[in-house]
């Protein structure tokens, strides 16, 4: 792991804002492993937080719900795209009682409710929380945003206290795990004492505060549980079955929506960041927003910049201004175009200093272009693509795309066997 | 797919200059501890190497790689820096200037650039000096340079009372003899700290190569071996962690140190005379990248083979031995040059055949 400059400071005193709605929304299907079914037909008139898409047969992604009300005006394999009509007619739902919850009903409603995972893989929460009886030892709440920039979690933490604290009441009467440990980053300190005047109202959470390391990615899953436990977790494999729960803030905040407002997750807080941007902020953004609404909201000039959703290390360029936020999106974030020349590898080894994983980065890309036969021998699946390795590359080596097109490769090995 | 940006969108201000310029910047005292003791006799010699790697570098880069600035990356300098610190001060200015011209050619150019190299340029260089001026090189005559010093001792701790501990001291701090790069212990050592501290090398392969090194001179005490110190921390530290001829991960690093300290030691032991450094770390830089296979790093969350590891190092231990004693037998009846010759068959050919179709491949 490594330090990088985490430029934080851009928006980490700022509150969270709220946006105007927008016209048209467009509600991604893809999500985590699958593509989800749409459940309404192109003229249907949808209502607030009615369940429009669904993975139906194995259940890889999470259920989508629509942000507002209104007409369903296309649909096509990516999105379903929605007209607002600014009457925010809500579908009934049935008041959940949380204190008569038990883990089965409790699965049932982050099923039904669409709550994923929002650090950024979207895995389907409910998937997480289905363990057979409760034999949880630890609660981990992971409040370490290790990707630079991004203040959403932070401004979650600091602005939404009581309702994280209220929501972990729930696991914690559920699940009955022996500690809950919510764990952010030393650079954020001032957090731990904020909580801990919250901790004061529910005298019975067995919960402290763990301050962490400002490394990369600390906040990754298994890094975490690591950081936390001292517990190494190969990757892929499900932490419940350690004995370990493990849930972002934000996807904490999402399970209160759900459980005391019956609010399906629609909205998220996303950061608007980044070296070419002046106007930066939390926001409060429903899930499907054009990129583009967001921008003409905030008068961003989104003129020859990178453009970018999600956190800088490991998120995607926005190559449509059409394209939605989703679930995983912490941040909207703009740079200034650079242009970089690869060089000569020079085996400086710094790709295998900083890899969380334990790998050795470099030879994925020799592998890559060269011999495949690299890509296993050097364990390229046991890879989390955080991206410290080009980060940190001094000749700007293609790391990140060996990395990703020699995972397709890899597959296609697999299914040609 | 193929303008496909990738995560991610940030990195840090890292780049190959900034590397070769912190290597440049603490091996500066030793050219200074040079110049001091011999003056005009270093400048002839680093000068004429320089002007015949520049060069080379120049003509050769441009023509074979297509990189008509591949001076500006640094490499070049550190290349002749270093070759120069291997050799005597009384090295005829056509010499100096051949081996800077072959490091550069036959070290690093015709490998395909700046970080392809198996072999560390600066010993490639000097081995074609020794091979191809054999006389010049490996005469005597060449390290009695006694006469033409300017220092031949410094009284910078005299005011230490105890004769003992200030000639200790004085030692430490500077001894003329030997090659140019040797004469200051404790700078060697700073500009090995400095580069330790700006991550431009890790601890791993010079801590290693030194223990294994003075653990096995102890053991062999009684044989009075003859090496020199300035000579072992030179090569340890600066030869022997050249990032492209050198193994990645750390434990990968810590085997090659102990080896070259073992073959070193062997090399000295059976008559390698001079050469012991570069036999001990061209040999163990042949074996880098098996060095980086079996030594790879535990990945995350998984567990050793530890029979199939174990049954890896001792084959690989085995190999390096063997190689060590064929080349110290090729040493000992004088058939080091036809190693050469093959050499520059091998790599003519190789760089005709594949090398130079892989130069748009970054590694």
């Amino acid at each position: 792991m490594m330090h990088i400059p985490l430029l934080k400071y851009k928006t980490k005193k700022q509150p969270i804002a709220e946006l105007e709605d927008a016209l048209i929304y467009r509600i991604p299907l893809q999500s985590y492993r699958s593509t989800l079914q749409p459940l309404v037909k192109i003229g249907d008139r949808i209502l607030q937080y009615q369940v429009l898409a669904e993975d139906v047969k194995h259940h890889f992604a999470a259920k989508i719900h629509s942000p507002v009300s209104g007409k369903v005006i296309a649909i096509d394999e990516n999105y379903i795209s929605l007209e607002n009509d600014f009457q925010q007619q809500k579908v009934l739902t049935e008041i959940i009682d949380s204190q008569q919850l038990d883990i089965e009903r409790f699965v049932q409603v982050l099923k039904d409710y669409g709550i994923a995972g929002i650090g950024g893989a979207e895995f389907p929460t409910d998937i997480k929380y289905k363990v057979e009886d409760s034999n949880i030892k630890s609660l981990l709440i992971n409040g370490i945003e290790c990707e630079p920039y991004l203040t959403s979690d932070y401004a979650v933490m600091r602005h939404e206290t009581e309702k994280l604290l209220k929501t972990i009441a729930v696991l914690n009467q559920i699940f009955q795990p022996q500690k809950i440990v919510i764990g952010i980053e030393k650079q954020h300190k001032e957090l731990k004492k904020h909580f801990e005047k919250n901790f004061k109202k529910h005298p019975n959470l067995p919960i402290k505060i763990h301050l962490l390391p400002n490394e990369y990615p600390q906040g990754g899953e298994l890094q975490f549980i690591k950081s936390v436990t001292n517990r190494e977790i190969p990757k892929g494999s499900i932490p419940t079955n350690f004995g370990y729960l493990v849930s972002n803030v934000g996807t904490i905040l999402a399970i209160y929506e759900a459980l005391f407002h019956n609010i399906p997750i629609t909205e998220r807080v996303i950061t608007i960041s980044g070296n070419a941007v002046s106007t930066t902020g939390n926001y409060r953004v429903k899930i499907g927003t054009p990129v583009l609404h967001i921008l003409q909201e905030l008068n961003i000039d989104a003129e020859n910049v990178d453009i970018v959703l999600g956190g800088p290390m490991m998120g995607k360029e926005v190559v449509d201004l059409n394209s939605p936020i989703k679930k995983g999106s912490g941040g909207l974030l703009l740079f200034k175009k650079q242009q970089k020349s690869i060089e000569n590898c020079i085996e400086c080894g710094y790709c295998v200093d900083v890899c969380p994983q334990h790998l050795m980065p470099m030879q994925f890309v020799k592998g890559y272009q060269e011999d495949q036969n690299l890509l296993t021998d050097f364990n390229l699946n046991h890879c989390i693509e955080c991206g410290a390795c080009e980060y940190i590359c001094p000749s700007n080596l293609p790391l990140m795309q060996s990395i990703v097109l020699g995972k397709v490769e890899l597959q296609k090995m697999m299914y040609a066997k | 797919m193929q303008n496909r940006r990738f995560s991610p969108f940030v990195s840090s201000k890292n780049s190959i200059n900034k590397v070769m310029f912190d290597v440049i910047i603490a091996l500066l005292p030793l050219c200074g501890f040079a110049f001091y003791t011999y003056r005009i006799w270093f400048l002839i010699v680093l000068g004429s190497a320089l002007a015949g790697a520049v060069l080379t570098e120049i003509v050769f880069s441009g023509i074979f790689l297509k990189k008509w600035k591949g001076i500006l990356d640094g490499s070049a300098i550190i290349t002749v820096l270093l070759l120069v610190f291997t050799i005597s001060p009384l090295t005829p200015w056509y010499v100096a200037a051949f081996g800077g011209s072959c490091a550069v050619l036959f070290g690093k150019i015709l490998w395909g650039g700046v970080g392809k190299n198996k072999f560390n340029p600066a010993l490639v260089g000097r081995e074609f000096m020794t091979v191809f001026f054999p006389l010049v090189m490996s005469s005597g005559d060449i390290w009695s340079t006694k006469r033409i010093r300017y220092v031949y001792e410094v009284e910078w701790f005299n005011f230490i009372p105890n004769k003992n501990w200030a000639n200790f001291f004085n030692e430490l701090f500077f001894v003329p003899t030997g090659a140019l790069g040797e004469y200051s212990a404790v700078f060697l050592l700073l500009g090995g700290m400095y580069l330790i501290f700006r991550r431009r090398i890790s601890w791993h392969i010079p801590t290693f190569l030194l223990v294994s090194f003075l653990l096995f001179l102890w053991i062999f005490e009684d044989q009075n071996l003859n090496y020199s110190l300035g000579g072992i921390l030179l090569g340890s530290i600066y030869m022997a962690t050249d990032m492209p001829s050198s193994p990645s991960s750390p434990t990968g690093k810590s085997y090659y140190g102990l080896m070259i300290g073992v073959v070193a030691i062997l090399c000295i032991q059976f008559g390698a005379g001079f050469e012991y450094m570069s036999y001990s770390i061209l040999i163990l830089n042949g074996f880098s990248t098996k060095i980086n296979k079996i030594f790879m790093p535990r990945t995350w969350g998984t567990k050793i083979d530890w029979p199939k590891k174990i049954e890896g190092v001792f084959l690989l231990t085995i190999s390096v031995l063997t190689v060590t004693f064929a080349v110290l037998s090729m040493h000992y009846y004088g058939y080091i040059p036809y190693l050469i010759y093959v050499y520059i068959i091998y790599i003519i050919f190789k760089f005709n055949f594949s090398f130079s179709k892989k130069l748009h491949q970054p590694i």
